[in-house]
């Protein structure tokens, strides 16, 4: 009895003998703020920011003081706050947003033959280039739904791939599993995109796609700001730094191929401050300001597009964004 | 008889068309011929709108060592470098697009009369890649790449491959018993090319009639040898392994063990070129399968529209599924307005029937495909790292070795598209090494 006691309890005080030694002499000296730099990166292990996972680079950017934040999913708070710990000021880049530029739901499109086999979009791919009769459109088959780490993109009823602007970091990962290309990244602040990248013209696109840009070259046409560039061979292409936002290209797209990511802000005019002047009513592409010369002009806000050109245009900076 | 491990016993059907000579395709009124018809680097057309050209005039010029010129199908006038559906990837392609003007005269000079046993090693290497020959097996490899291998590997074999192991396809089974001279002096030009005393021909036991009047012809230096009927006996390592004993180690080539395979058509071809100057025009294709009323072996030039040729074998009966090539390694079709390339050594039609596009289900893990694998290799392995896209596990598990040849996908019990599987990982491998 007092043996086994003995025994028993010595095999403990040596194991924990041994624990206690390894414990003190393998230690691994771990920086504190590693772990709480870790914390506020979006723990998703995307990749996008060029290391083994969010740990790894939570320990590159620690260790290493010259190194900037490459993680593009970071939100501005969480920025702030490795700023914080680190004590350093780090420069993030812009953010961007997935945009999804094909249109062409099944409901819309031709195929060119009925497609068995893995549902990857990269795996249909390879079959004679795809079942889709536009070699340019959304294949459907919702691989980038697949890889989006963040859970930002789903596959709607209609066929076709959406981004849930909330919740898409811009962390590229659709971008290349896309066989097809459709898929690009355009800072947080645009709202404007083409859905449709075909390099057919408008008489091989007919037979494919109803809803393909067509190149008919409206866009570049009634855009204020010279943001759109088009060819018989490429579709739209909006130049996101030069874009105002003001959306006369939607509007005017005979196929409705340009889309906006979220509403129009509609603007206002100050009454104290206009002068009454007249410059807003002219330049309003769709007639939705009126008013008398030399009183307060009015703005109509079921007509106003939100585009924004007034604002530029008024000399008194009478006009401001209804900020909803 | 002599054969590999592994492999499977798919039902032969070559009774469809076997014993239908060949006949020759009449001349069409307009051909669209691929500049790109090879594996390889590109090529470039040199003709343009409007050109005169006379038949077995190059087309086009090769840009690089790996890639090959094609050649004017007959006489006529260029419409336009116009675009068609290409075969094996399944998008638009370049193509020179030639109005035939129904003389069929051929290019000054041609057919000549030589004796390619007088010709230097560098100028018949030469002779074969102006002459734009491809391996005609399918595979479409520019056949004077594979008979240049570099100084430090040493040929000892040179192997004729008729073994057409693919079901039921008999274009080389109908050259062998039609043309064996072609075949026979072809192969002892490449002997010649190698510096080679002794080749093998390899049949399958399939076409004993094959084999009997080879074993005749044949001279000397040349065997004749029959190989048990196995699915793919006809693949290159498979082949070697089964011939000489040798195999081909993992990532390596036929010539790191000093061998050479050239298909039975590709010999024809190479005598055609280097004895008479004639460049791949034509090539012989068996059109066959239940969904075709009148199954032919057909000679027919390369560019002539694939819708043509089924109308010239009766056209379609009741068809589902019209594939280049075998049932094992074709490629479906999704059009009929494709032209006939020079590896197109069979158009088979398919009725729903014969066709199995029923849905896939879970892998059971039951190690059929392990069996029935010729490379060795684990394909219910690969099979569900393809699923999720897992390329850099499966490049471990010996994904590049794969050769395609299907045997797995048809043991599947699961109906696993296997291949298509491997297919999708070495995409994705590629991709990633090209981003590199």
């Amino acid at each position: 009895m007092i043996s086994s006691i003995l025994l028993l309890g010595g095999i403990g005080f040596l194991a924990a003998l041994i624990l206690g030694i390894s414990a003190v002499t393998f230690a691994v000296k771990m920086d504190p703020r590693e772990k709480e730099v870790l914390d506020q990166l979006p723990g998703a292990n995307c990749g996008a920011c060029g290391f083994a996972g969010c740990a790894a680079f939570a320990h590159e950017i620690t260790v290493n003081p010259d190194a900037q934040m490459a993680c593009p999913a970071v939100n501005e708070a969480a920025l702030e706050a490795i700023s914080g710990i680190l004590g350093r000021s780090l420069g993030g880049s812009a953010p961007l947003i997935a945009c999804i530029r094909c249109k062409g739901a099944p409901a819309e499109t031709t195929n060119r033959y009925g497609y068995v086999g893995p549902k990857d979009c990269r795996a249909a791919q390879i079959v004679a280039g795809g079942p889709k009769g536009c070699q340019y459109g959304c294949l459907g088959l919702g691989t980038c739904e697949e890889v989006c780490p963040f859970n930002a993109i789903i596959m709607g009823e209609d066929g076709l791939p959406h981004v849930i602007e909330s919740l898409c970091t811009g962390c590229a990962k659709c971008v290349s599993a896309c066989p097809r290309g459709i898929i690009q990244l355009i800072p947080r602040t645009g709202n404007y995109c083409v859905g449709c990248v075909s390099k057919d013209t408008a008489k091989e696109m007919k037979p494919l796609c109803k809803v393909g840009c067509i190149k008919c070259g409206i866009c570049v046409d009634v855009c204020p700001f010279d943001a759109i560039t088009v060819s018989k061979t490429a579709s739209a292409e909006i130049d996101q730094d030069r874009c105002q936002r003001c959306g006369l290209c939607v509007s005017a797209c005979p196929t409705g191929v340009i889309s906006a990511l979220r509403m129009p802000q509609k603007v206002r005019i100050i009454a104290e401050k206009c002068k009454g002047c007249s410059i807003c009513e002219q330049v309003c592409p769709a007639e939705a300001i009126s008013g008398k010369v030399k009183e307060p002009y009015i703005v109509n806000e079921g007509k106003c597009i939100g585009c924004g050109l007034c604002i530029a245009k008024c000399p008194s900076d009478a006009i401001e964004r209804i900020i909803s | 008889m002599k054969t590999f491990k592994g492999g499977i016993h798919p039902p032969e059907e070559k009774q469809l068309v076997k014993d239908n000579p060949i006949v020759d395709f009449p001349l069409s009124s307009r051909y669209h011929v691929l500049v790109q018809q090879h594996l390889g680097a590109p090529a470039k057309p040199t003709v343009k709108a409007g050109d005169e050209v006379k038949k077995g005039q190059v087309l086009s010029e090769p840009l690089g060592f790996v890639s090959v010129p094609v050649h004017a199908p007959t006489s006529g006038r260029v419409k336009e470098i116009g675009k068609i559906v290409h075969p094996v990837t399944g998008l638009l392609a370049p193509c020179v697009v030639i109005d035939a003007d129904g003389c069929d005269e051929w290019a000054e000079g041609l057919p000549l009369e030589r004796d390619p046993f007088a010709m230097s090693r560098e100028e018949l290497l030469n002779v074969i890649k102006t002459a734009g020959v491809v391996g005609m097996g399918g595979a479409t490899f520019p056949t004077h790449v594979k008979l240049s291998p570099p100084k430090d590997k040493t040929i000892d074999t040179f192997i004729v491959n008729g073994a057409e192991c693919e079901p039921y396809l008999s274009s080389d089974h109908r050259l062998m018993l039609e043309e064996p001279d072609r075949v026979l002096k072809g192969a002892r030009v490449i002997m010649k090319v190698l510096g080679l005393e002794r080749a093998v021909i390899a049949i399958e036991a399939n076409k004993p009639d094959a084999i009997k009047l080879m074993w005749e012809k044949a001279p000397a230096e040349i065997q004749v040898e029959a190989l048990k009927v196995k699915y793919p006996q006809g693949a290159e390592k498979q082949l070697i392994n089964a011939l000489t004993g040798r195999e081909v180690p993992s990532g390596g080539l036929p010539m790191d063990v000093g061998a050479v395979v050239q298909n039975a058509g590709t010999c024809a071809a190479v005598w055609d070129a280097c004895a008479r100057g004639i460049p791949l025009i034509e090539r012989i294709t068996s059109v066959t399968g239940r969904g075709i009323v009148q199954p032919k072996n057909i000679r027919v030039r390369v560019g002539t529209l694939l819708g043509e040729v089924i109308d010239f074998c009766g056209g379609l009966n009741g068809a589902a599924k019209i594939i280049y090539g075998g049932p094992m390694m074709g490629i479906a079709q999704f059009t009929q307005d494709i032209s006939i390339m020079k590896g197109t050594s069979g158009v088979l039609v398919l009725r729903e029937q014969d066709t199995n596009i029923t849905a896939y289900s879970a892998c059971i893990s039951c190690g059929r495909c392990v069996e029935a694998c010729p490379m060795g290799l684990i394909p219910s392995v690969l099979s569900k790292l393809g699923e999720k896209g897992m390329f850099q596990k499966a490049v471990e598990n010996n994904l590049l070795d794969c050769v395609e040849c299907g045997s797995c996908t048809y043991v599947c019990p699961a109906n696993r598209p296997i291949v298509h599987f491997v297919k999708h990982l070495k995409a994705l491998s590629r991709a990633a090494s090209a981003k590199k």
